[in-house]
């Protein structure tokens, strides 16, 4: 299959070059994006993104665990990623390869970083803490599963109710409100292939292009960021993407949920 | 059950197409009755699968991709589970890995394998990917559909009856590219001609 | 099958949702929700939420479970670490998950035409997304409706459904409560064209004439959910849609 890439990248340099996408999109142009809020009932959060043909659910529960030593007043949020092998033909089964740990840990930093949920909230007593799991569970890869994830992972927590704690258990099934969400964090990634920089990597394009930018941003600063792929970019690439993704970012919080 | 009643129907996997065993492709015979072992529009005695893999056969023309050059010639992915080869002895130009080539498939051995001829290297363009079951109708009656689509857009199209389409040329490839897709969509309803045409004109 | 706690499952001959002994929850189905994989079905069927995917048929790898005769069929049943109403699920197959794909695949061998593909595998992905009693019926049906919208040759459209004993009396399709509380569950998938049982299971109790019922049951019950895949797969092509999405009914 390497040298079906070696024919994307040769055609899609092409277009780039003339400042054209395979789709028709301009530069700095999202695919179609689709939320939905709260699809599952057992989880006490869920959703699904979809981002042109790349979808997305996240899975979110609660359970309780033993906090952190160093921060015993904090409750836990632990990220994970499945690539699911119904995804994509790329994917196999097994334990998470290097991708979806970075997937992960992308989104997480995001989250954490700006604090979104309060995690001193989930203290329940002296060594008994409130764990959130939140599980991204990618369905169709067609490209940007960061974004996508990242999307699916905020309406999730912001659709999330609380469980309800009697005596130190949590009462399956009943809820205490919603969850607190401080702040809606959201990512923008860019591709870049010789000197273009473009917003919304397909997965043609994922493919074919030399390196990846990540920008997760609140409404005014910039939380988490990664940049992948052998390529690399300028100090003006980055603050203009920067820029990008402020502007982009208002768009995209206002597809979330409440 | 009769022929008549099944006429022009969608058919399902394991549903009766006649009371007395037939020679129908994509159908199986089970005592003395014929079956068929896929979803398929039945029409004339004859069953078309509506989706499926690519099964070649002698004579097909496909587009395929140089994966690899060996000492006797050349590995050619064909969108195919069988692997296809090209033999050195069958062609006179020399290709490199990536390449896309059009060919004809010589013959296809017990085990499924593919063996290439004639083939020829495509000019630089993209490859779009399609259920080989649709290509009769991407083609057309006569080259009709494809006909329509070259004019409209400009560009060389090369179909492959793997279902593999190379769009070449200067034109207007998006658009191609969609279009193609809209019949592979379409590939099952009637009066598609038209609304390809539509379509075309529309943009 | 434990008794402690056990609710009354049948009263005045409704069951705990309402249904009658020989009432189906409600199922629906949509095939094609995936872009990638080459046949895809998504199911509903009471509160169990589940994706099936299909790839192949692909060169199989590694080579040597490659077969000269026919294609090897690959299966992987899944549960969602959120799926459950209790606490999170721990990552990877366990040993039931397991069992089940072992179970799931050898239904679909006999079904599927292998040796139209020799040296090749199909692989069926099950994905349960919420999980609500009878998962693996509802995983069998899904997949055999991505497999036929993948366009594998099949000798025929299979499904399946449970039946189970509560309070003395069997009912077909235990909804989560009666698995937990029922006295026995047999679930079962049939070829609808030949009447063959391609997967069979059973723990609990049952008498020869309990069986006899719930293979009554269960072949009346497999009718119904025939009729949906059909009407699923026919969808398809009578309504065709552009795009491919996964829509979740609340």
């Amino acid at each position: 299959m390497d040298s079906l890439n070696e024919i994307k990248r040769d055609s899609l340099s092409a277009l780039l070059a003339a400042g054209k996408r395979a789709d028709g999109r301009g530069m700095l142009d999202y695919r179609k994006i689709a939320i939905q809020p709260a699809p599952l009932q057992n989880a006490e959060g869920s959703a699904i993104a979809a981002i042109g043909k790349s979808q997305v659910m996240a899975g979110i529960k609660f359970d309780i665990a033993e906090p952190f030593a160093d921060r015993p007043n904090e409750g836990v949020l632990s990220t994970s990623a499945d690539l699911l092998p119904l995804a994509s033909h790329l994917f196999e089964s097994g334990p998470p390869g290097d991708d979806s740990i970075e997937l992960a840990r992308v989104v997480d930093r995001g989250i954490r970083s700006a604090n979104v949920v309060d995690l001193e909230s989930f203290f329940i007593e002296d060594g008994k803490v409130l764990a959130l799991y939140l599980d991204i569970y990618v369905l169709d890869h067609d490209g940007n599963l960061i974004d996508c994830s990242a999307l699916a992972s905020m309406a999730a927590l912001l659709s999330a109710r609380m469980p309800k704690i009697e005596g130190g258990k949590i009462i399956r099934g009943e809820f205490s409100g919603k969850l607190k969400v401080n702040e809606k964090v959201v990512s923008c990634t860019f591709g870049k292939l010789g000197e273009k920089v473009f917003l919304d990597p397909s997965l043609d394009e994922e493919k074919g292009m030399d390196a990846r930018l990540t920008l997760s941003t609140t409404p005014s600063h910039l939380c988490a960021a990664q940049k992948g792929g052998w390529g690399t970019f300028l100090e003006k690439d980055i603050l203009d993407a920067f820029d990008i993704a402020l502007q982009k970012g208002k768009e995209l919080r206002a597809l979330l949920p409440g | 059950m009769n022929g008549d009643e099944l006429e022009g129907r969608i058919v399902m996997p394991g549903e009766l197409l006649s009371d007395k065993p037939e020679r129908i492709s994509y159908a199986f015979v089970d005592k003395g009755k014929t079956y068929s072992t896929v979803v398929g529009l039945f029409s004339n005695g004859k069953l078309v699968p509506l989706e499926g893999p690519y099964e070649p056969v002698p004579e097909d023309v496909v587009v395929g991709i140089i994966t690899e050059v060996k000492f006797a010639g050349y590995s050619v992915e064909v969108n195919s589970p069988f692997p296809a080869f090209l033999s050195s002895r069958e062609i006179r130009e020399k290709f490199e890995m990536g390449d896309a080539i059009l060919a004809k498939v010589l013959f296809v051995d017990e085990v499924r394998s593919i063996e290439l001829a004639d083939a020829k290297k495509l000019p630089p363009g993209r490859l779009v990917k399609v259920s080989s079951v649709k290509v009769p109708r991407i083609i057309g009656k006569k080259n009709s559909m494809i006909d329509m689509i070259k004019s409209a857009t400009k560009c060389e199209i090369f179909v492959g009856r793997n279902g593999y389409i190379w769009i070449a040329g200067s034109g207007n490839a998006n658009l191609a590219e969609k279009a193609i897709r809209l019949v592979e969509i379409q590939a099952h309803t009637s009066g598609l001609t038209d609304r390809i045409a539509a379509f075309l004109r529309g943009k | 099958m434990s008794s402690a706690g056990k609710p009354a499952l049948l009263v005045d001959g409704k069951r705990l949702d309402g249904r009658g002994l020989e009432d189906l929850r409600e199922i629906k189905i949509v095939a094609r929700v995936l872009n990638d994989a080459d046949g895809s079905a998504y199911i509903e069927w009471g509160k169990n939420k589940i994706l099936a995917g299909v790839y192949g048929p692909s060169e199989c790898i590694p080579r040597h479970d490659q077969s000269l005769y026919r294609a090897v069929v690959r299966c992987r049943y899944n549960m969602a670490p959120f799926s459950g109403m209790e606490e999170h699920g721990k990552s990877g197959p366990s040993r039931r998950s397991k069992e089940l794909s072992k179970v799931i695949k050898e239904a679909f061998e006999n079904v599927i035409v292998l040796e139209n593909f020799p040296k090749t595998q199909i692989e069926i992905f099950v994905e349960v997304l919420q999980s609500d009693g009878g998962t693996r019926c509802a995983a069998v049906t899904a997949a055999a409706v991505a497999l036929a919208d993948a366009g594998i040759p099949m000798k025929d459209l299979i499904n399946a459904v449970a039946v189970c004993k509560i309070d003395g009396q069997m009912a077909v399709d235990p909804a989560k409560e009666e698995d937990n509380y029922g006295e026995s569950d047999m679930p079962i998938a049939f070829s609808p064209r030949t009447g063959e049982i391609l997967l069979f299971q059973m723990d609990g109790m049952l008498s020869k004439d309990e069986i006899e019922k719930g293979f009554a049951l269960a072949r009346k019950a497999s009718e119904k959910i025939r009729k949906l895949q059909v009407e699923a797969i026919k969808k398809v092509y009578e309504e065709p849609r552009e795009e491919r999405f996964l829509v979740i009914s609340k």
